[in-house]
């Protein structure tokens, strides 16, 4: 998957089922669409859905710095890289 | 510190109807909320009893994500109500989350829904869903849902009660918020409870020989307090909520008063969880009495708990005649369960907010399916049809598994 697919099908998910509204690449979640933590927790969920692999203990602590849709797309390709090896 | 407490919002999701308006109108036309049971994939097909008290009717709720992602449909029914209390009563947002303002609400077991669905997972041979089940789930489920999603929802930041006492549990809701509010812990409380659709707890009473079952062909036929054909009680859904104010912090905002909580009692069986108990639903009614500070005489009707159940209608007639037989009026009783069933952990506050219906509107509506009284409850001043009546001053009763007793005492708010 290319990062603009990725952006796309993450994006449609804000959109679809966390309910955001014109949601931009470096927005704060957290500020500008209200986005927290048991949102991280929905969100991991459904990233391990999309790439039908189990996401460690670890990297789910990883993700909890994660600030902007920007950072989530980062996050992704980190661990398909690391989950590839 | 003792202070009056008022009730200046009420609103009640009920299988007979959302609202003053389409309730007043069941209770009126004599409409029943008994239906048969749906189909939920798992128990049906095992339970006997084959009828439920549905809500089946659309309610738009417009709650967006951000707070309906801890919600399970149980903690729908409670913020929808919630809602419409504090609407009603028109207290401000800055009041709201004051810390002036708490919450007590609970429902039976927070959201079987949900908790059948972890269930679910736990025991699914695809142990990859076993990681779905997540704070989230548990948010949705645990018993005080109803109450937080509620102080979520809305900013209250006061107590937070969450009693959860079978089918006590909203009737406590109301006794103990009561109390909060008289002697000073808080200026008013949002109280009530909830239950959403739920088999299991139809299985439950099904298994203990206690649901209905001799009418699965005529649900409306069913329940029948008092009555000498009752086969036992019928398991029901809903939501509802009171606003309980200070009396002087209502009349100085000018706030519309629908009634006055006079007097709560409760106590416990001190033994059997299951069976009625005579000594211990009496001494209730006493207490209530007492708390009020009125006698038996003062109390001019009666909202049994009346479940339809062999023995408890003919211990409750027993309790309410020991309490109330020798006065010079006896008060009217309904047992309002005729309409809706059982809504579990709802039932003693959508039995109030009938009882305020009635009193504004001045009518009393009678027992539904009593047709032909059991001589052993026969001692009762029974309504059996729908009559004019000024009542001022009501008795809510309600007995729960588990031995615990309620009596909340309510008097017409007009002045």
């Amino acid at each position: 998957m290319t990062r603009d697919e990725l952006q796309e099908r993450i994006v449609a998910i804000l959109v679809d089922e966390f309910e955001f509204e014109d949601p931009g690449l470096d927005d704060n979640l957290r500020d500008d669409h209200g986005f927290d933590s048991i949102d991280a927790i929905e969100l991991l969920a459904k990233i391990e859905e999309m790439l039908g692999f189990q996401i460690s203990r670890k990297e789910k602590e990883q993700a909890m710095s994660i600030r902007t849709i920007s950072d989530i797309l980062d996050f992704i390709e980190t661990i398909q890289a690391a989950h590839k090896n | 510190m003792i202070r009056r407490v008022v009730i200046t919002g009420c609103s009640a999701i009920t299988p007979i109807g959302y609202g003053k308006e389409d309730i007043v109108e069941s209770l009126r036309m004599g409409q029943s909320g008994v239906k048969p049971l749906r189909d939920d994939g798992l128990l049906t097909e095992r339970i006997h009893s084959r009828v439920f008290g549905t809500v089946d009717y659309p309610i738009d709720y417009g709650f967006p994500r951000k707070d309906t992602k801890t919600m399970g449909p149980v903690a729908y029914y409670a913020c929808q109500v919630a809602r419409d209390v504090l609407r009603q009563s028109g207290l401000d947002r800055d009041f709201i989350t004051s810390g002036r303002l708490g919450v007590s609400f609970s429902s039976t077991h927070g959201s079987p829904t949900v908790q059948r669905n972890i269930y679910k997972k736990f025991f699914s041979e695809d142990k990859s869903q076993f990681s779905s089940i997540g704070a989230v789930d548990y948010l949705k489920s645990m018993v005080h849902t109803t109450a937080v999603n509620i102080t979520r929802m809305f900013g209250i930041t006061g107590r937070v009660v969450a009693s959860s006492t079978a089918c006590t549990t909203s009737s406590q809701s109301i006794g103990f918020a009561y109390e909060m509010v008289k002697f000073g812990m808080q200026d008013a409380m949002l109280a009530g409870g909830s239950d959403e659709y739920d088999t299991t707890t139809v299985a439950v009473f099904d298994n203990l020989l206690a649901c209905s079952v001799d009418y699965n062909d005529t649900p409306h036929c069913t329940p029948r307090p008092f009555d000498v054909d009752r086969d036992g009680l019928v398991v029901g859904e809903g939501g509802a909520a009171v606003l309980l104010e200070e009396y002087e912090h209502a009349k100085a905002r000018g706030a519309v008063i629908l009634g006055e909580v006079i007097g709560f009692a409760c106590n416990n069986n001190g033994g059997d969880l299951i069976l009625p108990n005579l000594d211990g639903i009496t001494a209730t009614l006493r207490l209530a009495l007492a708390d009020a500070d009125i006698s038996s005489e003062a109390v001019d009707f009666v909202s049994a708990h009346a479940t339809a159940t062999k023995m408890g209608d003919v211990i409750e007639s027993q309790a309410i005649d020991a309490v109330y037989g020798n006065g010079r009026n006896k008060p009217w009783v309904t047992g309002l369960k005729s309409y809706m069933g059982h809504t579990m952990g709802t039932c003693g506050a959508i039995e109030l907010i009938l009882s305020l219906y009635m009193m504004e509107q001045g009518f009393l509506a009678p027992t539904l399916n009593l047709d032909t009284v059991d001589e052993r409850c026969a001692m009762l001043r029974h309504v059996r049809e729908v009559q004019d009546n000024e009542i001022r001053t009501a008795a809510i009763q309600n007995f729960a598994f588990g031995g615990v007793n309620t009596c909340l005492l309510v008097r017409d708010g007009r002045e």
